[in-house]
């Protein structure tokens, strides 16, 4: 996922954070809140509850710094607090809360979409849409593998390596989730072709 | 290849991981399977559709508040880290010495160890002026005047000690007073109230009252953050009482700082975990659902409500 300089880097960001210096911190959230606000984001469907869950994982990384051994990148356990933390979120907001679709912000201007009008805007809102119930429907642990590997480019091992899985398991995850999504997806495409 | 495996072989060249030589095998039997051409299509389908919900991107209030969040957070986590120096530590465990209560009592009212001397104070005739013990400082001369007479102005420091059990009152109001106003840097309140939150707030050892009103003095009005902060965890290692929760609702309504609210919430909500309180709850409510406070505050006030029945 990050190349060795990378890697290095981030490491001699978080001795900055074991010795109290903030910038260190500040820098690791400018690398990598896009990247896990992106991942908490699809896997609570809620930008204000990934928005806290992101805050959350940064706090933790500051309260952790001296209980990190090295043994994975801080990529990849910065990764693995976002999806501890997820996993928590959804157990204790599963009875409470049901986000509705309409509650998803739309992302600013997409150029693909320019020159559409409001018709192609409303079609890419609800093809949006469609695609965040679907990765709703999914189990927690499918949609966090599926997530890492579609939209984080994560090969399999450190996906494993990630969730504390086997490869095996990575896989399995992976295969259930598309089974599920090319079922979901024919349907749809099916019963929209028989109403027009 | 078997059509059993078609999923698993579609899904790993998709991400780019599958091997030549499974390529080989997948291609040859997609030409003589109409069945897996098809649900290839199908998977390649799904795969696409992934990509219709687009990355959205870090807002410019997301990333200033979050900031702020992580400049608070090392501000907590430094001040946590502090320990008091040793020499504190048998400084109050040590009851062998206690100076006599009238000795103490003078130093409690007095416990500025640093006297200006006077601005003129006449030498007598024929005798030395007496000779303050202790350390000199800040030393100023003047001239001699009209009259013929010089001037030296100075400060006086002498340094005390002053050992006694945590119970014992003058060693209680000694320390109230340093943590509300004796001790001039923030870092010497910082350890005045960690000595009392470490030895202060059991059963044998309750909080006395001007302790209580020393540290809900400091949470309301010390300049320093961290200070505060250091007060409010002090306060939440004692029993719940009116003066202590009146003072974490302002706190929480009132103070600057989320690390500081974030206490407040804690205490509040363990408090009101064993009775309910109809403004502690409202108070919680209301950080919860206020769009302007920090996220995480926002956060932590709305898990401490579903934390408590009410």
């Amino acid at each position: 996922m990050i190349s060795g300089a990378d890697a290095r880097a981030d490491r001699a960001l978080l001795e900055q954070i074991r010795n109290g210096d903030t910038a260190g911190a500040a820098e690791l959230f400018e690398r990598y809140a896009p990247a896990l606000l992106r991942f908490t984001d699809r896997l609570l469907s809620d930008r204000a509850s990934a928005e806290e869950v992101t805050q959350e994982v940064f706090v933790k990384l500051i309260a952790r710094a001296h209980q990190y051994d090295g043994r994975a990148e801080v990529a990849s356990w910065l990764f693995a607090i976002a999806a501890n933390a997820c996993r928590d979120r959804r157990r204790r907001d599963r009875r409470a809360t049901v986000v509705p679709l309409e509650a998803i912000p739309e992302p600013p201007d997409r150029t693909s979409h320019r020159g559409d009008g409001i018709e192609g805007a409303l079609i890419s809102r609800e093809q949006r849409q469609a695609v965040r119930a679907a990765l709703s429907a999914l189990s927690d642990e499918q949609r966090e593998a599926l997530v890492l590997a579609r939209y984080h480019g994560l090969p399999y091992v450190e996906i494993a390596e990630l969730l504390g899985i086997s490869v095996g398991a990575v896989k399995t995850r992976i295969f259930r989730a598309v089974e599920t999504l090319k079922s979901r997806f024919s349907q749809g495409e099916a019963s929209w072709n028989a109403a027009n | 290849m078997e059509c059993s495996e078609l999923t698993e072989k579609a899904v790993t060249h998709l991400l780019g991981e599958l091997e030549e030589t499974d390529r080989t095998l997948m291609e040859e039997h997609l030409a003589g399977c109409a069945a897996c051409r098809q649900e290839l299509s199908q998977i390649e389908t799904a795969w696409q559709r992934l990509g219709e919900d687009p990355d959205a991107p870090v807002s410019a209030d997301f990333r200033r508040k979050s900031l702020q969040l992580i400049e608070d957070e090392m501000l907590r986590r430094r001040v946590r880290e502090f320990r008091p120096p040793r020499r504190w530590i048998p400084l109050a465990a040590q009851a062998a010495a206690l100076l006599a209560a009238a000795a103490l009592g003078w130093l409690v009212r007095r416990p500025a160890a640093t006297v200006s001397a006077p601005s003129v104070a006449p030498a007598v005739a024929g005798a030395p002026a007496a000779l303050p013990k202790g350390t000199l400082s800040n030393v100023t001369y003047r001239q001699a005047d009209a009259e013929g007479k010089v001037a030296v102005a100075f400060d006086v420091t002498s340094h005390q000690t002053i050992v006694g059990k945590p119970e014992d009152p003058a060693v209680a109001g000694l320390l109230a007073y340093l943590v509300s106003q004796g001790a001039r840097t923030a870092g010497e309140r910082s350890q005045a109230i960690e000595l009392v939150s470490s030895h202060y707030g059991t059963a044998s050892t309750p909080a006395s009252p001007e302790i209580v009103s020393a540290l809900t003095a400091t949470l309301r009005h010390d300049q320093n953050p961290g200070v505060r902060k250091k007060a409010a965890d002090a306060l939440a290692g004692f029993s719940m009482g009116p003066e202590i929760r009146a003072a974490f609702l302002e706190a929480l309504a009132k103070d600057s700082n989320p690390a500081v609210r974030l206490v407040a919430i804690d205490a509040l909500a363990a408090s009101a975990k064993q009775s309910p309180d109809a403004r502690t709850i409202e108070s919680l409510r209301e950080r919860a659902v206020d769009p302007q406070e920090n996220g995480f505050v926002r956060a932590k006030a709305a898990s401490a409500l579903r934390g408590v029945e009410f």
